[in-house]
């Protein structure tokens, strides 16, 4: 496994220059370019508010920069996976010709990913003053958070990327459960006020559920992570070695299953 | 010296186990963990050469002989399933048109794109990036969209990048047989200048391309080597076959 690390470090310009070359290629094909990373989230929210507040008149006075943080975090997992299911079966003609250590390619679009959702913040925080969010020193977890996010997306990535090569479904399989997640997932809603306390136990064990809500409540409540981020924090840590593991016992085998 | 060398090599692709599959191919046919030996398919088998340094070698046979999958293997791409290879030194390994090639971007991008899928740093592509601009000859569509390009000019970047990184090793497959002929005679003489300080591989059924350059022919025919060594030999007895 260090072995693989070493490998991957070794190749670290190959990952950027893959990622500036997809953010490159994905800009350049598109009248408003870069300006999606900002309209995308942004009308995901118009879109939601208007479900939410206007047809299920539900969601309090801050709802709107809450659901952002949220589809912000969201979209960077999203994108990854949608992304990690086909990256190595999309780029045949360069796995069946160059040899490079394969998981460069799913990290690319995780970092890619990571890139968007930073860019985002640039309208994240003018929303965050104009909906008087609360800053206290909880902010500083915001780091904390996104490494947690970044390991369980890599391991999950990583899974994806071997298995999805052998098995096409996957891609369909996996959207399924991104949709699932995104319901499972306190985008939509907060946890305290939605969701029956005698399921909140199990609720929260989907690290994605802790994970949303501590970004809202450092970003926007002012106060500490959840209590579950513990939880979530050892799931990363699993998923990312069983991704791991998966990826590095079928690397050698992937190409030639293309 | 010896810098390829391969025996017994196997390349067994595994047909109903480990393939590309769908979901109903597996629930139809289960999960069989042990797939039979009759469901696979040998493209390479029992398979032993070697080459020299600064050798060319040329590889003849027909479609679906294991030409390409040989050279995948000397690129470190499929390791083998049976026997060994050892390669000594650093592989050029763009041997497909257009592999690697990000559509989107200009082909200056790609030739730093594809050097570093290679394994080169930004500052070597620096140094050889007029080399390579140059060798291609395509004028203006440098800076153009790869999309925009017609086949040949794809192949002719392909090309361009290939022989002019240093690697020690040059894996060639079927890139003489394209491109206009003023192209091809370029690339000929390319080759000229830089064989006897690379090893080359090369992979192409045209015969005169083989016979000018070649010090060994190798020819395959579904995936064993039916004849090894002198060319003209090897060639008439292809020919022949």
């Amino acid at each position: 496994m260090i072995e693989q690390f070493k490998n991957i470090w070794g190749r670290r310009e190959l990952v950027y220059y893959l990622v500036t070359s997809e953010l490159k290629a994905e800009h350049k094909t598109k009248v408003l370019g870069f300006l999606w990373s900002f309209l995308d989230p942004l009308l995901l929210m118009a879109t939601y508010i208007l479900l939410v507040v206007l047809i299920f008149d539900r969601g309090g006075p801050q709802f709107p920069v809450l659901l952002f943080c949220a589809i912000l975090s969201w979209r960077w997992f999203t994108s990854s996976l949608s992304v990690a299911v086909t990256s190595i079966t999309s780029k045949s003609r360069v796995v069946q010709t160059t040899y490079f250590p394969l998981a460069v390619l799913p990290l690319a679009g995780i970092i890619a990913g990571l890139v968007d959702y930073l860019v985002a913040f640039v309208i994240l925080i003018p929303l965050l003053f104009a909906f008087d969010a609360t800053f206290t020193v909880n902010v500083l977890w915001l780091p904390v958070l996104i490494i947690v996010q970044l390991v369980i997306t890599i391991g999950a990535a990583l899974f994806c990327a071997a298995l999805g090569t052998y098995l096409t479904d996957l891609k369909n399989i996996v959207q399924f459960i991104l949709r699932l997640g995104f319901y499972l997932s306190p985008i939509l809603y907060s946890v305290t006020e939605t969701v029956p306390e005698r399921f909140e136990t199990y609720y929260m064990l989907n690290p994605f559920a802790a994970l949303i809500e501590s970004y809202k409540n450092i970003l926007v409540r002012g106060t500490p992570p959840s209590g579950y981020m513990a939880i979530a924090a050892a799931v990363a840590v699993i998923v990312f070695l069983v991704g791991f593991w998966y990826f590095g016992r079928e690397e050698h085998r992937l190409v030639k299953a293309i | 010296m010896e810098v390829i060398r391969a025996t017994d090599l196997g390349i067994r692709f595994k047909v109903g186990k480990r393939k590309r599959t769908s979901a109903r191919n597996i629930v139809v046919g289960g999960f069989r963990r042990r797939g039979g030996e009759s469901d696979d398919f040998w493209a390479l088998r029992h398979v032993s050469f070697t080459v020299n340094k600064g050798d060319t070698v040329g590889f003849i046979g027909r479609n679906g002989s294991g030409k390409s999958t040989l050279l995948r293997v000397v690129g470190g791409i499929y390791p083998p399933d049976e026997g060994e290879v050892s390669v000594q030194g650093s592989v050029s390994t763009q041997f497909s048109l257009g592999a690697g090639f990000q559509s989107e971007l200009s082909g200056v991008d790609n030739i730093y794109l594809n050097g570093i899928l290679m394994g080169l740093s930004k500052k070597y592509i620096d140094s050889v990036l007029d080399d390579i601009i140059e060798f291609a000859d395509i004028g203006d569509f440098i800076n153009m969209p790869v999309k925009t390009y017609s086949t040949g000019m794809e192949s002719r970047l392909g090309f361009a990048i290939a022989i002019n990184v240093h690697k020690d090793i040059v894996l060639i497959d079927e890139i003489l047989g394209v491109g206009d002929v003023e192209f091809r005679k370029k690339c000929e003489e390319r080759l000229d200048k830089v064989m006897g300080e690379r090893t080359i591989l090369l992979v192409s059924h045209e015969m005169n391309a083989i016979r000018r350059f070649a010090k060994k022919v190798i020819w395959l025919d579904r995936g064993q080597i039916m004849a090894q060594g002198e060319p003209e030999e090897v060639i008439q007895q292809y020919l022949g076959s």
